[in-house]
């Protein structure tokens, strides 16, 4: 999670990612530094993060993106 | 018969109302596809077989990808891990041939209709060139109405199945009206299954309620189209019809008429559109947010036809992006350059596919593969010199958040927008390269005042096109700063709330730009 | 219940205010004394006193193909159109009496093709359209607005530069064929529209006015078999009839000078028609040139909008 958010303020330092909860929906992350950010989970991480679960609802708070790392870390 | 026509509103729209309400509950879908069919019927005739062999494509296929799902499961239960990876990728091939072939079937009227003259003329260009003595002959089809809205449901249809994301439907009925239901079939919003899916089978009761706020949207719709998009209508046609004859600040106002007219034109319609939706209880998503606050223009296209925007990213940008393919590239790139840029690459591919289809699904025309590249290479340009301009705007200590600061970016991207929808409109590539190089390069003052008045407007015409932009500012600044105006309306005591609906009403009625010398806008997006 | 009467209310209210309004905008000197419905929906009615010479009562072909206008500018005579679209027999009945209130014509034109239209067959959409424009004549007059911002109010005379002729420029050509074919069939007429005519030829007697049976040029409208039956019903009744579809007399030339494919003639069809039927008022001696009289200096500033307003 610490790993996470380090990626995240790296990607774009001017967000308060412990308390954001509308990354997405508020316009913080563009559609482009979603695509970094998920190169970067898949490196880190080393999942693979299918196009379809690209939805705002899966990428709106950090804890939100960590349970999506998790899920697919279980279906590998 | 476009959503503004009087029988529209005030004849087809009511009887349905009528006949909803005292049939059982059971039959009100039927009714609300009956009242589909018929008002499609009724604009395209006979081709009305090709959205109903769309809708039964997508049934079936839905269906056989649910079928495949099922017997997969069945099949790999007692299965090693190792044996369960084969199958399952077998059956999952299975399916994404399913997928894949009746997304092509689709396909393959809307390009029939839409594109086999363009690239029948590309090709007949090309054999020209190449000196060889044959050409394609070419045909003006009339297509369906709608195809290029209710195909691209068709296929986030499909999609969503594919990937788990919506259930296969196996109500045939819900299918057929979620790809024909009148008032999305023109010009949409392009609806995903999952948010509507429920709401249209329910056959609620229409309250007096819903009624109420459903023709209050209309009755604004019909404000934007009647009383501005029509009377600015008369100017543009003018300025684009013959651009030669006008001076180039002329022109310029053309082009910024033309894209209010086209905002206030399409974002009308869709307020009858939800509004109509409105009325039978069936919740559509908003297909503008007062697009003309955006600071970017990758902004503005999440804020102007959001369905459409949304489409191309939840099936083009991020599929393309995910695809193996660009992936690869991507891991070369970062290889050589590091991650930033590799990211860059990236989204730049998926960016590209995405704005060649844009262009291409506005129309088949250079202008619309032009206006799609230009948006295209818009948005790349604020993608990479972004952080120099956040760099640059730090050494200067300009802060970013500062109101003026916003103002100019706001100020700007609507430049940039009027250029685009410039091209959009002029009849070809040379006009409006033509008008292009006439607006930057003949700046001139002399004459400007009476030769603006003799376009067609007058002072008066000018100054109601003024209230107007006015009243549609005032309300889409409210909501923007979240105060619902509806809302802040119904709660309103009922002298106030009726003083604004006769304002509205007779604001129609009398400053409308209808009858003897006023041509209305054809339907824009109606055509696409 | 309470949400019905509330409904209802609203609506009462608006057609209130929207009346209201109407009278604002509907500023004609003859208000006052036919009220504002009837003189919206028989715009004769807002010509002076006594001024007209000769009204062309008919349907859209009427509109189509009489520009007073024209026959103003070349002949000196004051025409006025008395068409509305679809027009029924008794319609054009009522036209001429409500005419006849306010003016001493010296002659009527009748479009022959009127007597063809069955009342029981009239279009629902017409009998809607109708009802629309006649209740509300705010939809026809809702610009004048403009006027009173401008406190134009002077110079505007709601009967209108065009005197009821409809200014279309349109071409849309028809194919070329023989539509008067001679044949030996008669179509007959409705035996009610055959009681309407002859209660116009009596009340022209009444009135001393000349009545006269036309039929202008159209593809889509008009044959060899209306023509004989309309020829017949003018020989009974000791009527004149023109029909300016036999042997294009004319010579419209189908290609240019029709806006809907044949059905309907455009400006350039309509002036030929116009200046037929002033060579006809002219050769009948019975109406003078008012050109130069002061009671009809309107008929001449009108001119002006009128040939402005020409493309």
């Amino acid at each position: 999670m610490e790993k996470l958010i380090e990626i995240l303020e790296e990607l774009q330092p001017e967000v308060d990612y412990e308390s954001c909860e509308n990354l997405v929906d508020g316009r913080y992350l563009d559609s482009l530094t979603i695509l970094a950010l998920i190169s970067e989970i898949e490196n880190n991480f080393g999942v693979l993060v299918p196009a379809v679960e690209i939805i705002p609802s899966n990428f709106n708070s950090v804890k939100k993106i960590w349970e999506l790392i998790e899920r697919l870390k279980e279906e590998e | 018969m476009s959503y503004f026509n009087i029988i529209y509103i005030f004849a087809f729209l009511p009887v349905v109302i009528i006949l909803y309400n005292i049939i059982p509950k059971k039959l009100r879908p039927v009714l609300l596809l009956i009242a589909s069919y018929l008002f499609f019927f009724y604009i395209s005739g006979k081709l009305i077989i090709f959205l109903i062999l769309s809708s039964l494509s997508i049934y079936f296929s839905a269906l056989l990808m649910k079928k495949i799902d099922k017997v997969k499961e069945e099949k790999i239960t007692d299965l090693e891990s190792e044996e369960k990876r084969v199958v399952k990728e077998k059956y999952k091939r299975l399916k994404r041939t399913v997928l894949v072939v009746t997304i092509l079937f689709n396909l393959s009227f809307l390009f029939f209709f839409k594109y086999l003259n363009f690239f029948g003329s590309i090709v007949n260009g090309i054999l020209d060139i190449l000196k060889i003595n044959y050409s394609f002959k070419l045909i003006k089809l009339l297509a369906p109405i709608g195809i290029s809205f209710y195909t691209l449901q068709a296929i986030s249809y499909l999609v969503d199945v594919y990937n788990g994301k919506v259930e296969a439907s196996d109500s045939l009925l819900k299918v057929l009206l979620y790809l024909s239901f009148f008032p999305i079939i023109m010009e949409g919003p392009i609806t995903r299954f999952s948010s509507v899916c429920d709401s249209l089978l329910k056959g609620e009761k229409t309250t007096y309620n819903s009624i109420c706020l459903g023709y209050q949207r209309i009755l604004f719709g019909m404000f934007k189209k009647f009383v501005i998009a029509d009377r600015l209508n008369i100017f543009v046609k003018l300025t684009f019809g013959n651009y030669r004859s006008y001076s180039s600040l002329v022109l310029a106002l053309g082009a910024i008429f033309y894209t209010i007219l086209l905002y206030m034109e399409f974002s009308g319609t869709m307020d009858v559109v939800i509004g109509s939706a409105e009325i039978f209880n069936i919740k559509l998503e908003e297909n503008f947010k007062a697009p003309f606050f955006s600071k970017n223009i990758s902004e503005f296209w999440s804020r102007w036809h959001i369905s459409l925007g949304l489409w191309l990213k939840n099936y083009i940008f991020y599929p393309v992006s995910m695809s193996k393919f660009v992936k690869k590239i991507t891991a070369w790139f970062r290889k050589l350059f590091g991650s930033r840029v590799a990211t860059q690459v990236m989204g730049s591919m998926a960016l590209f596919a995405v704005w060649s289809l844009n262009g291409l699904w506005h129309g088949a025309g250079w202008t619309f593969v032009v206006f799609g590249y230009y948006h295209l290479i818009l948005i790349l340009l604020g993608n990479i010199f972004e952080p120099t301009v956040i760099k640059v705007c730090k050494k200067l200590k300009i802060n970013r958040d500062n109101k003026f600061y916003k103002f100019l970016r706001i100020i700007k991207t609507c430049c940039l927008v009027v250029i685009g929808e410039l091209i959009f409109r002029a009849p070809s590539l040379s006009v409006a390269f033509g008008m292009l190089g006439k607006i930057f390069t003949k700046f001139s003052l002399k004459g400007f005042s009476s030769e603006v008045l003799s376009l067609g407007l007058d002072v008066c015409d000018f100054l109601v096109v003024i209230l107007g932009v006015v009243v549609v500012f005032v309300v889409s600044l409210l909501n923007e700063k979240g105060k619902n105006v509806r809302e802040r309306i119904s709660q309103k005591n009922i002298f106030v709330r009726w003083a604004f609906y006769y304002a509205l009403i007779l604001g129609i009625i009398l400053l409308g730009a209808y009858g003897p010398g006023y041509a209305p806008v054809d339907p824009i997006y109606a055509d696409f | 219940m309470r949400k019905v009467l509330k409904c209802g209310l609203f609506f009462v209210i608006l057609f209130l205010i929207i009346n209201v309004i109407s009278y604002f905008l509907l500023f004609d000197k003859n208000v006052e004394k036919f009220g504002l419905y009837k003189i919206a929906n028989y715009s004769i009615l807002s010509e002076n006193k006594n001024s007209i010479d000769a009204v062309v009562i008919g349907d859209s072909l009427i509109y189509s193909s009489v520009s007073p206008m024209e026959i103003w500018h070349n002949y000196g005579y004051s025409v006025y159109d008395c068409a509305s679209a679809a027009q029924l027999l008794k319609d054009s009945y009522d036209n001429l009496k409500v005419a006849l209130e306010n003016q001493d014509l010296k002659v009527v034109f009748l479009e022959a093709n009127v007597l063809y239209r069955n009342p029981k067959n009239k279009s629902w959409y017409f009998k809607v359209y109708n009802f629309f424009s006649n209740s509300f004549p705010i939809f026809r007059y809702h610009n004048n607005w403009k006027e009173l911002f401008l406190n134009n109010v002077d110079d505007l005379n709601n009967s209108g530069v065009y005197k009821g002729f409809k200014y279309v420029t349109k071409v849309k050509p028809a194919k070329n064929r023989n539509y008067m074919k001679v044949s030996l069939k008669k179509q007959d007429i409705p035996s009610a529209n055959v009681m309407y005519f002859e209660k116009i030829v009596k009340l022209c007697e009444e009135n001393n006015v000349k009545l006269v049976l036309i039929s202008t040029p159209s593809m889509k409208n008009w044959s060899y078999s209306k023509h004989m039956g309309a020829k017949d019903l003018a020989e009974d009744n000791n009527v004149s009839f023109i029909d300016l579809n036999l042997g294009n007399v004319l010579n419209i030339n189908w290609n240019k000078e029709t806006k809907d494919n044949g059905d309907h003639l455009n400006y350039n069809g309509a002036v030929k028609v116009s200046n037929y039927i002033g060579e006809y008022l002219k050769g009948l001696n019975i109406v003078t040139d008012h050109r130069n009289d002061s009671y009809y200096s309107s008929w001449n500033d009108n001119y002006i909008i009128y040939s402005n307003g020409l493309k």
